[in-house]
Formats: structure tokens, C-alpha cells, sequence
């Protein structure tokens, strides 16, 4: 019975796009694939914010680096999209690893200003490359995969096999010896490091995963929008995702999820009803601090 | 050979000179206790000798190695546990996880991403030995938040010991511990005694004389006086520095 509830909906997710052209539902398979990339991102932030206890206010740089490494390659002629995947990764990680290894060695609210200041650094730094569009961004168009045509169907799939495949990835790390540990520091510093933990790394090898998972979703959102905005990199987007998280529960494993989820339908919902929709969502995450502190997923009793 | 060597140690905080060129040898198999008046630098001292803060000055040697400047995690599988004065323990988890955790970080790397941990029952295992052997085995699947101080405390020795030490750093294992709790903390002390090499810092005088081969003596940062039980007692200068402020409790 425990897995009934995913594999229905895991059924229904594979069955939507057919079910969507013949009914004429293809806006809402754009909006899963959208919300399905946000949950990709919001995940890997819930990585180190829930799991690792680092509250980063910089995660859209990873996200719109993965988007604008999409951009710029195709503009200059690389079109194979299996390289522009593994450049953007790498890109994403490779920054992750020298933001993470400068702003760990501060904590609190040191940690979250010195990670917001990187992620507008990068900010900046883009939106000055004229060339590439500067603050208007850059067209990104899909790149070729040689086994198959990135239709906004089979990006769909993609997306989904994508999302699968890190939140495995992820249920393995958080339950493995290395997020045992990643969670106890979390817990307290001090008692691992002094059972003998090297903090500073763990700490670090998590930040770069994550950077790096960041990074993928911007990749799968310029391939959406074949378009890499600045709005991407901004530090508007870090709170975005950070409110998903918020939503969905901090270190829940599903939080990342639930929140993508549930801020893009009422977002999407409340765009429909009233230009003041953010005040509408400001509202339903005040109500989720104040009364569900572990967020939706925390709800349920199996919330881990 | 000493197994600990500390050569004239010093840490400033800013103005204040909290351990003041500071000698002390640790022989291996000794209970080795540390006393002195609220304020001489003993917590200061363990923190240097754990590694969690850089020295300013001096040495310290361990098993005959310069460790000055090794990192706090490096010297905990070299063989120095500390216990903290003020519990500190992973309050949230259970006993069984706070032991399994201290005994992961001594079995092999825990940069492994992919094994369940929850299948390594080896760590389960040694968890329960240690668990066992401080007495917390019938609380071992209670989260620490709901034991007694004194069982926390027990735990806080536990940690320290299931990481294997050839030296036990104990800040204070007595702190408010009532009567009862203290005779049993004392008890456990004496049975470590067998296996380890230990540094006491304690204010309880009685277990101090009860439990210590050596004691060494810190009065503004320095050590003014080291010797047996018996010596201690007998040394004028530490009578006037600290125990006759103690109500002669030698």
C-alpha cells in the first residue's frame, strides 16, 4: 500500500502528455515540466539547507549558470547537448566549489550574506556581457541529442527522468554514512568535529552536489523557456526556491517537491485572480511557519 | 615517554594571557588530573590540547609527534578524545545514534554515498558495547533529550570512548552531578582507569584524590605544581593557591 500512492502517480505522470494533445492540455504539460525543473532545483537546495543545515541565499547562481552555459554554447556553435550538459554541470560545480570553500568558513548570518553577495557578483558579472544579451538574456535554443529530437514532449520526459533519477541519487547520499554525518553537523558542530568529522569537507562535498544538481535544472529550464533570462541568476530566484523549501519542509525529503508543487499552483492560481497575487502567497507561507513548521511534508507522519 | 607533552603552551585572548607558558607530561596508563581555581585555564588548556583553538605559543607532543598544528578531527584518530565541560551531545538523536555516529568516525571513511548506513550493523554492535560498558544500555534507543543530566553525562564519556582513545580528555565529568550520580560517574572513572590513559580536570577534590596517580596543579595559566597525590597535598604553595581556599579539603 506504501507505494501504491507514487506509482499511481508516477502512472499518471508517464500518461499526460498523449492524454494532454488529445484533449488539448498541452499548457499544463508545460506546467509540469516547469514545476517539475523547480522541484529538481528546490531539492538540491533542500540538500544543504535541510540536510546540511547551511542556509544559502546564492542558489540561483547555480541555476542560472546551467541556463546561460546552454545559452552561450549554442550561440557559439556547440550544439551537441550532451557536452553543453556536461559543461554546465561541471560549470556549476566547479563554482560551487570556490563559493563553498570561501563562504564555509563563516556561519550564520555571515554564511547567508557572503553566499548572497557571490550570487550577485555572478549576477552582475552576466548581465555585463553585452554580447550576450546583457539584461535582456539570451536566446537558448535546444540543443541537438543525436538518439532523440527535444520536443517539448520529449523534454517532458527528459525532465522527468532527470528528476527521478536525482531524487534517488539524493534518497541514497541522505540515508548513506556521508549524510548520516552531513546531518549530525546540522545537529551540532562541535560534537562532530569533535568525534573526529572533518566538518569543512562534508560540508563542501554537499554545497558542490548540490551546485552542481542547481546547476542541471537551469539547464532543463533554458531548454523550457529556449531562453537563459538574468531573472535566473537573480537573488529574487534564491528566495524563490528558498520559500519552495520553506513550503515544502526543511529536511523533509519530499519538501523540495511538495514546495515546487503547491508555490507554482498557487502561484499560477492566484496570477489568474488578482495582480496582488504575491501578497496571497506571502499569506499561505506566513500560515506554514507559523502553524507547520516542518512544512507540508511534515504534515504527513512519514514525512522523511 | 610521556604520551602527552605540553611545552610551554601559552594562549592569548586579546589582553588576557588565559594559559601562560604552560609544562605538563602525561605518562601513558596514568590518570593524570588537572586542578586549579574557576578561571586558571583549564578548559582553555583541553581546548588546545583537542585542537579547537591554535596556541599562541608553544608545543604540543603527542606519543612523541609535534600535533601543534594538526586539525582537531586529525587528532581524534590519532588516538585524544575530549569530553565537553558543558554536555554536548547531539540532543535530537537517539543513544544509539549519538555512539553509532562517534564509532563511524573511527571505522573506515564516511565518504560513502551510496551504502545504507542503517545496514552496517558492525557499527550498531560496537555502539551497544560502549553503550554496555558506561551503563546506558537499557536507554540506548532513547533520544537524549530525555535522559537524566547524569545519564548525559555518562554519554559524554561514552562518545569519547567509542572513538577508540589512547588519551581520554575528560572537562569536568562531575558537573552537576548530584551525590549519587558523582559515585557512579567515579565508579566509571576508576573501571576506565584499567584500559586508558586519562587527563581529569575536576573541581570535586574528593574524587580528584580518589581517582588521579598525578596530579598537576594551574593557577593563572600556569602549572605551579605537579606531582603525586600525596605531594599535592603536602605543597605549601598549592595550599595557599587553592585547596586551603577549599576549607582543607585534602
Amino acid at each position: 500500500m506504501r507505494w501504491l500512492f507514487p506509482l499511481v502517480l508516477l502512472g499518471l505522470l508517464l500518461a499526460f502528455p498523449p492524454i494532454a494533445a488529445a484533449t488539448g492540455l498541452e499548457f499544463y504539460q508545460g506546467l509540469l515540466s516547469k514545476i517539475m525543473i523547480f522541484a529538481l532545483a528546490a531539492s538540491s537546495l533542500n540538500l544543504i539547507l535541510g540536510y546540511g543545515g547551511m542556509v544559502s541565499f546564492g542558489h540561483a547562481a547555480y541555476f542560472g549558470l546551467g541556463a546561460y552555459t546552454v545559452a552561450i554554447l549554442m550561440r557559439e556553435g556547440v550544439s551537441s547537448g550532451w557536452v553543453i550538459w556536461a559543461a554546465a554541470v561541471g560549470l556549476s560545480a566547479l563554482v560551487a566549489l570556490l563559493i563553498g570553500a570561501i563562504s564555509l568558513r563563516t556561519r550564520g548570518i555571515y554564511f547567508i550574506m557572503i553566499t548572497l553577495a557571490f550570487a550577485q557578483m555572478i549576477y552582475y558579472l552576466v548581465v555585463s556581457f553585452k554580447q550576450y544579451g546583457g539584461e535582456d538574456g539570451l536566446r537558448a535554443r535546444r540543443p541537438e541529442f543525436g538518439l532523440f529530437e527535444l520536443n517539448d514532449t520529449a523534454l517532458y520526459y527528459l525532465t522527468l527522468g532527470v528528476l527521478l533519477f536525482s531524487l534517488y541519487l539524493l534518497h541514497r547520499l541522505v540515508h548513506s554514512r556521508f549524510g548520516r554525518v552531513l546531518q549530525a553537523i546540522r545537529e551540532n558542530e562541535a560534537r562532530a568535529l569533535a568525534l573526529g568529522y572533518p566538518v569543512f569537507y562534508f560540508q563542501l562535498v554537499a554545497f558542490v552536489l548540490a551546485g552542481a544538481m542547481a546547476g542541471l535544472a537551469g539547464v532543463l529550464m533554458a531548454h523550457y523557456t529556449q531562453y537563459a533570462s538574468p531573472n535566473l541568476l537573480a537573488w529574487q530566484q534564491s528566495g524563490h526556491l528558498m520559500m519552495m523549501v520553506i513550503l515544502g519542509g526543511v529536511g523533509q525529503f519530499w519538501g523540495g517537491v511538495l514546495g515546487a508543487v503547491v508555490l507554482s499552483v498557487v502561484e499560477e492560481v492566484l496570477q489568474d485572480l488578482t495582480i496582488h497575487w504575491q501578497l496571497g502567497v506571502g499569506l499561505i507561507l506566513l500560515l506554514i511557519v507559523l502553524f507547520a513548521p516542518k512544512g507540508l511534508a511534515g504534515l504527513s507522519r512519514r514525512g522523511t | 615517554m610521556s604520551l602527552l607533552e605540553l611545552k610551554g603552551l601559552s594562549k592569548q585572548f586579546g589582553g588576557l594571557l588565559a594559559v601562560n607558558g604552560c609544562n605538563l607530561q602525561v605518562a601513558a596508563g596514568e590518570v593524570h588530573a588537572l586542578i586549579g581555581p574557576n578561571g586558571a585555564g583549564k578548559t582553555t588548556l583541553i581546548n588546545l590540547i583537542a585542537g579547537v583553538l591554535p596556541p599562541s605559543q608553544g608545543e604540543v607532543r603527542f606519543q612523541g609527534e609535534n600535533i601543534t598544528h594538526l586539525p582537531a578531527h586529525a587528532r581524534v584518530h590519532r588516538g585524544l578524545a575530549r569530553t565537553f565541560q558543558i554536555t554536548n551531545l547531539f540532543k535530537n538523536y537517539t543513544v544509539r545514534t549519538n555512539l553509532e555516529l562517534a564509532v563511524q568516525a573511527r571505522s573506515g571513511s564516511s565518504f560513502r554515498f551510496w551504502q545504507p548506513v542503517a545496514r552496517e550493523k558492525h557499527l550498531t554492535e560496537a555502539a551497544l558495547a560502549v553503550a554496555e560498558q558506561v551503563g546506558l544500555a537499557a536507554r540506548f534507543e532513547t533520544v537524549v533529550g530525555r535522559l537524566s543530566h547524569g545519564e548525559q553525562r555518562q554519554l559524554e564519556v561514552a562518545l569519547a570512548l567509542a572513538s577508540k582513545p589512547r588519551l581520554l580528555l575528560l572537562d569536568e565529568p562531575m558537573a552537576g552531578l548530584g551525590a549519587q550520580e558523582s559515585e557512579r560517574m567515579v565508579g566509571l572513572i576508576a573501571q576506565l582507569r584499567q584500559r586508558h590513559t586519562i587527563l581529569l580536570v575536576e573541581h570535586d577534590m574528593g574524587a580528584v584524590f580518589r581517582l588521579a596517580q598525578r596530579i598537576s596543579v594551574l593557577v593563572y595559566g600556569q602549572v605551579i605544581a605537579s606531582g603525586s597525590p600525596a605531594e599535592i597535598r603536602a605543597n605549601p604553595e598549592v595550599h595557599r593557591a587553592y585547596l586551603g581556599d577549599e576549607g582543607g579539603a585534602a
